[in-house]
């Protein structure tokens, strides 16, 4: 499930509030989920700095009650499935960008939430790192059975990753003013997803709808 | 040109100084320097070796050794309890920050001659006076260090699941072990500043006594000797800090 609107909509808002870093200022968030069943993915990788990618990735287990030694265990196993076998013991600075992003990953991945946050995720990646850390994520989660709401600029990255997309129409008050169905069939290769043709029609639709909220936004501010 | 290795960069260096120590002698046996000014390095050294030999330092070193640690261990203790107090209470950074910031904006060893007449010419002022040199670096390393903590690391750990305890554990104590490592040796000099000056301005003992007695006698071979140790002491004891500093923050 994914969630595009125009910047100030309030996407990141949506985010933040369902995973408990924000209160809503009315109303309440339903998710039928504990908190440590929901993990959160940011555009940053904020990972600590003085920790290992192991002590990293382990942390989240460690605070949910599990032993360390059996925390650190269970970090490699997900590391290695991150393609990041043997980079345990490498202090954040000595990894690249793409390799801070697995970890980053595979912290949250370790919890086993069963709704995955993503904010922008993979906004600061290049092309390529960025297609096959997609292409990995997409895998996971449809291995794993985890839903996901993922928040993005990127049309494209939208329709290929979600079922459904929602467009949130431009702030503030922002509300939900179109959702779309995306009837390509899983299991799915995000990069191959852009090929089926359902994808173009889709994306011109959305981008239309898009269009129109950022116009509006522009005639409301010449207005002024 | 002739490109130099930089791994034997150590070795142009020493060369160049054993030429330098060598001209400097040569002039002062040559009767080209007076020995009241620039006194040659073999009587330098003549100094020196009287001062051990003789057993006659070892007062003198004890004395500022422990005038600059115990200032520095105060200075850091205190420092690190007021960072943190006014990181974490804002009524506390309200009241703290002015003084400080005051302390820090003066050349805080005009205090020397006030801790003299306070606490007498013991080892009681020099204490002082070093532990203030180090306690406002301190603060202001811990203060800065804790309010600078990534608000992106915080909400990490809160979405992971951690609570206030964790927070401080694997975010603020690092974030604070870290600033504090980063400005050791800093704190190293400056309690060793803040001994050698509380000697000077009025002791019985201590390098910095020694230094002013030198200096009151026109004796320039004992002045350089004792400058030169006092290099050497801080040159050890920056060593061991540097040591410290890449262990500790070897994740930099």
């Amino acid at each position: 499930m994914s969630l595009v609107g125009p910047s100030g909509s309030g996407k990141s808002s949506l985010l933040r509030a369902v995973i408990g870093l924000q209160k809503p200022l009315a109303g309440t968030v339903e998710t039928g989920l504990a908190p440590s069943e929901i993990g959160m993915l940011f555009q940053d990788d904020a990972l600590l700095p003085w920790k290992t990618a192991r002590e990293n990735v382990a942390l989240g287990l460690i605070f949910n009650g599990v032993e360390p030694p059996r925390a650190q265990e269970q970090a490699d196993v997900w590391l290695q499935r991150l393609g990041l076998a043997g980079f345990g013991h490498r202090f954040p600075r000595h990894l690249s960008g793409g390799q801070r992003k697995r970890v980053a990953l595979a912290q949250v991945l370790a919890m086993t939430p069963k709704l995955l946050l993503m904010d922008e995720p993979f906004a600061s990646l290049d092309a390529i790192v960025r297609a096959r850390i997609i292409q990995e994520v997409a895998t996971l989660v449809e291995r794993e059975r985890i839903s996901v709401l993922l928040v993005t600029h990127d049309l494209e990255e939208a329709i290929s990753l979600s079922d459904c997309v929602y467009l949130l129409s431009q702030g503030p008050r922002a509300h939900i003013t179109h959702d779309y169905r995306v009837p390509i069939p899983r299991p799915r290769d995000p990069v191959r997803a852009r090929m089926h043709p359902a994808f173009a029609p889709l994306y011109e639709k959305l981008w239309n709808d898009l269009s129109r909220e950022v116009d509006r936004d522009q005639r409301a501010e010449s207005t002024v | 040109m002739m490109a130099l290795n930089p791994r034997h960069a150590w070795l142009r260096q020493l060369a160049a100084l054993t030429i330098v120590l060598m001209v400097w002698e040569a002039a002062g046996r040559g009767h080209l320097l007076n020995p009241l000014f620039a006194p040659s390095p073999s009587q330098i050294g003549a100094a020196l070796v009287d001062l051990f030999g003789s057993g006659r330092i070892w007062p003198h070193l004890n004395a500022t050794f422990t005038e600059a640690l115990a200032g520095l261990l105060i200075g850091i203790v205190v420092g690190i309890v007021l960072g943190v107090l006014a990181a974490l209470v804002p009524l506390i950074a309200e009241l703290i920050e002015p003084v400080m910031t005051l302390l820090n904006a003066i050349p805080r060893v005009i205090l020397a001659p006030v801790f003299v007449i306070w606490m007498g010419i013991g080892i009681a002022s020099k204490v002082a006076l070093a532990f203030i040199l180090v306690a406002v670096l301190m603060f202001f390393t811990v203060y800065s260090g804790i309010r600078q903590v990534d608000r992106k690391l915080v909400e990490r750990i809160v979405t992971l699941g951690g609570g206030r305890w964790e927070l401080v554990r694997h975010v603020y104590l690092p974030a604070v072990a870290s600033s504090v490592l980063g400005s050791l040796k800093v704190a190293v000099g400056f309690a060793f500043t803040g001994a050698c000056v509380g000697e000077f301005v009025a002791a019985s003992r201590g390098l910095g006594y020694l230094l002013s007695f030198a200096q009151s006698t026109y004796n320039t071979a004992l002045m350089f000797a004792l400058i030169l140790l006092i290099l050497v002491v801080v040159l050890v004891i920056f060593g061991i800090a540097g040591r410290l500093e890449k262990h500790l923050l070897r994740w930099n």
